[in-house]
């Protein structure tokens, strides 16, 4: 029997991963897709339970997840074991690094919040000479956004702004609170915009219940969970890779297998750990670096108003567009919601007149979160730790990065404006604060294996291939060269969508 | 009865939360006596019970976090234990008795931190860090009680507390 190669060997079931197997098999080409966490059915393996009945009281096991802050004890789970996982730091500089291993990725818990990146992205040195651009611009990604928003169900309303083009939109009748109203039109006044939110519909809405479906409809698709890779291998007659190396993640039995074409879609840390582990595409030697993700500030500012009634908002960008002088490069978004009663720890009360409290402040509280950008730089970066291996014996990352001047002046900047817009507003201010989280916590880190026309300064080219290694794909956000303040996942499944089509192009041709 | 049919019963059998069931009670082991007695004022202090509302006594809090920060990391333990010594030598310095015997307008006095405003820098004093994060653990430990729950969803014919729960993986 001759041995079989698949066309494409797709390693991760995310964001990613999943669009390039439904583009791909619905060409008819054979793919194999490897994800390193097991298969589950919503149905079959989730229960409705109430929290008293769990062990920690919803606490959740105390030290289970020191760096999954979004982890609770319903869907501990769900997320990728720590202790089986681990990675280093220096503990000057904390990463919070939140992993999923499941199929679907981190697709199962995304926000769903679904904005497009603008030029102001894409070709951010031109504004403002720092860093580099990307390869692309946004022409060039405009229709792969046009066919995601629709497959992913994105509601919102067109705008009009240049910093936040407009998609294809399901429609939003949503309407605004009071006070929702009011912080909208004293935003207006000082010529802050606000929008709709653009999101994703439904609570499931995943790779899992999106992509994967259309794509094993084909028969074309091949999924095996359970899939822990090691090593992407190569032919070295060729210099082209010609399969992967990985371990079962039950039996920790060592596999093999062959393809025409490796696409690494395993999450932006875990592609480059892969990369460096496999030590390839590294020519440049900027593997690893450029490491980056949006800072928030959860809560920057947490508010009561006088009536209840509860709708969400979005800032966009809105400072450095136009060649004003702000003491940071760039800018940052907010996330507003009126409605929901505000956390007991802002109350400086106790007792019976706590809880009377809370009932006279029920559906009245304003909160608004800052997520700004992060300036990518070459020493933030992520490395191979020989001392830490995983329990399957990968070698796993130390991760050295920091945020700087920039992203604290930025943060204050935004603690500011939106305190006085609460205060015009009429709303009574609890609290404001500058304090980010880690980096790491938004999960939306980027860069790391970022695109560029020169193949001494990027790993990737405008299509989502290594320079290097032509046969070799990288689609996950670790190609980011800039990230803005927009949430990233429909940009990673729309340059996913286009470097797919590329890919296909070239198997056609016989290129690939 | 055949093996078969036995385990096919067994599966049948309801299984039981120990400690919904009468004459099951928790024992607390982690803290000291004393601590454990000002934890106790302190819960009760924090989430009282009011008309028909449970409280954190009823919800069996004190118990659940001597359960809870027993198991919890060294930091988190050290915040405990140190925080209710602190609370007991402040009810010693000021009147004379430890907290658990204060009455509720000594036991304010001694509860200051609780009335100033909550910020996100971390306070250095470890008597106010204590209190904010015990306030926040009695209070979700409370309304996360079978006792609070039950009497919540009654009241408001929701299902208070009920969550999607990921099974474990094999």
């Amino acid at each position: 029997m001759p041995a079989t190669t698949y066309d494409v060997l797709i390693i991760g079931s995310g964001a990613s991963g999943g669009m390039v197997a439904r583009t791909l098999t619905m060409k008819g080409i054979k793919c194999l897709m490897l994800d390193a966490g097991p298969a589950f059915d919503f149905e079959r393996d989730r229960t409705l339970r109430p929290v008293y009945e769990l062990p920690y009281r919803g606490f959740g096991k105390p030290g289970r997840f020191p760096h999954v802050t979004q982890a609770n004890e319903f869907t501990a789970a769900l997320w990728a074991d720590e202790k089986q996982n681990p990675y280093s730091y220096d503990p000057k500089d904390p990463y919070y690094w939140v992993r999923i291993r499941r199929i679907g990725g981190k697709t199962l818990v995304w926000g769903r919040a679904s904005w497009r990146l603008s030029d102001y992205e894409f070709k951010a040195k031109d504004h403002d000479g720092f860093g580099d651009n990307w390869p692309i611009s946004y022409k060039d990604l405009a229709p792969y956004y046009d066919q995601c928003e629709p497959l992913l169900h994105v509601s919102g309303r067109k705008e009009g702004l240049p910093q936040l083009p407009d998609g294809v939109f399901l429609d939003d009748p949503s309407t605004d609170s009071p006070s929702g109203a009011r912080f909208i039109a004293e935003a207006k006044k000082r010529g802050i915009p606000t929008t709709k939110q653009r999101r994703a519909q439904g609570t499931l809405a995943s790779s899992m219940n999106l992509l994967l479906p259309d794509a094993t409809a084909t028969g074309n698709l091949t999924i095996v969970p359970n899939s822990v890779v090691r090593e992407i291998t190569v032919d070295k007659k060729t210099g082209l890779v010609n399969g992967v190396s990985f371990v079962d993640r039950r039996s920790k039995r060592e596999m093999h297998v062959k393809a025409r074409i490796v696409v690494v879609g395993a999450s932006c840390l875990e592609s480059t750990r892969l990369l460096l582990n496999s030590g390839l595409a590294n020519s440049s030697g900027v593997l690893g670096h450029y490491l980056f993700d949006q800072f928030y500030v959860k809560n920057t500012v947490q508010a009561v108003t006088s009536e209840t009634g509860g709708s969400t908002g979005y800032i966009p960008r809105f400072t450095n567009l136009n060649g004003e002088k702000k003491n940071y490069l760039r800018g940052y978004a907010v996330d507003f919601g009126s409605g929901g009663t505000p956390d007991p720890k802002y109350f400086p009360l106790y007792g019976e007149e706590l809880q009377k409290a809370l009932n006279t402040h029920r559906g009245r509280g304003f909160s608004a979160t800052t997520m700004g950008s992060v300036l990518p730089r070459y020493e933030n970066h992520v490395a191979i730790d020989k001392n830490v291996v995983d329990a399957w014996g990968v070698p796993s990352l130390h991760i050295q990065t920091r945020y700087t001047d920039n992203e604290f002046n930025m943060a204050k900047d935004a603690m500011n404006t939106l305190a006085e817009l609460c205060q015009a507003s009429g709303f009574e201010l609890l609290e404001k604060h500058d304090k980010m989280v880690p980096p790491g916590e938004s999960i939306h880190e980027l860069g790391t294996c970022r695109m560029g026309d020169n193949p001494k300064a990027s790993v990737l080219n405008q299509w989502n291939q290594t320079h290097d290694v032509k046969n070799l794909f990288v689609v996950d956000g670790s190609s980011f060269v800039t990230g803005g303040s927009q949430n990233p996942t429909l940009t990673i499944t729309a340059l996913a969508m286009r470097a797919s089509e590329y890919m296909a192009e070239q198997m056609r041709k016989g290129d690939l | 009865m055949k093996r078969r049919s036995f385990v096919g019963a067994l599966a049948a059998i309801p299984a039981a939360t120990a400690l919904a069931q009468p004459g099951i009670e928790a024992v607390p082991h982690y803290f000291s006596a004393t601590q454990l007695s000002a934890l106790r004022k302190l819960s009760d202090l924090i989430v009282p019970a009011v008309g028909d509302t449970p409280g954190a006594l009823d919800a069996g809090v004190p118990e659940f976090l001597d359960f809870l920060i027993g198991e919890s990391p060294a930091d988190r333990q050290r915040l405990y234990r140190d925080g209710l010594n602190a609370l007991n030598a402040a009810a010693q310095r000021k009147h004379g008795k430890p907290f658990a015997d204060l009455t509720a307008a000594e036991a304010d006095g001694v509860l200051t931190p609780l009335h100033e405003r909550w910020t996100y820098a971390e306070p250095h004093d470890v008597l106010a860090a204590f209190l904010h994060a015990a306030k926040a653990d009695i209070l979700t430990g409370t309304v996360n009680s079978r006792e609070w729950t039950s009497v919540v969803s009654q009241r408001s014919r929701s299902a208070a507390g009920t969550g999607i729960y990921w099974n474990p993986i094999e």
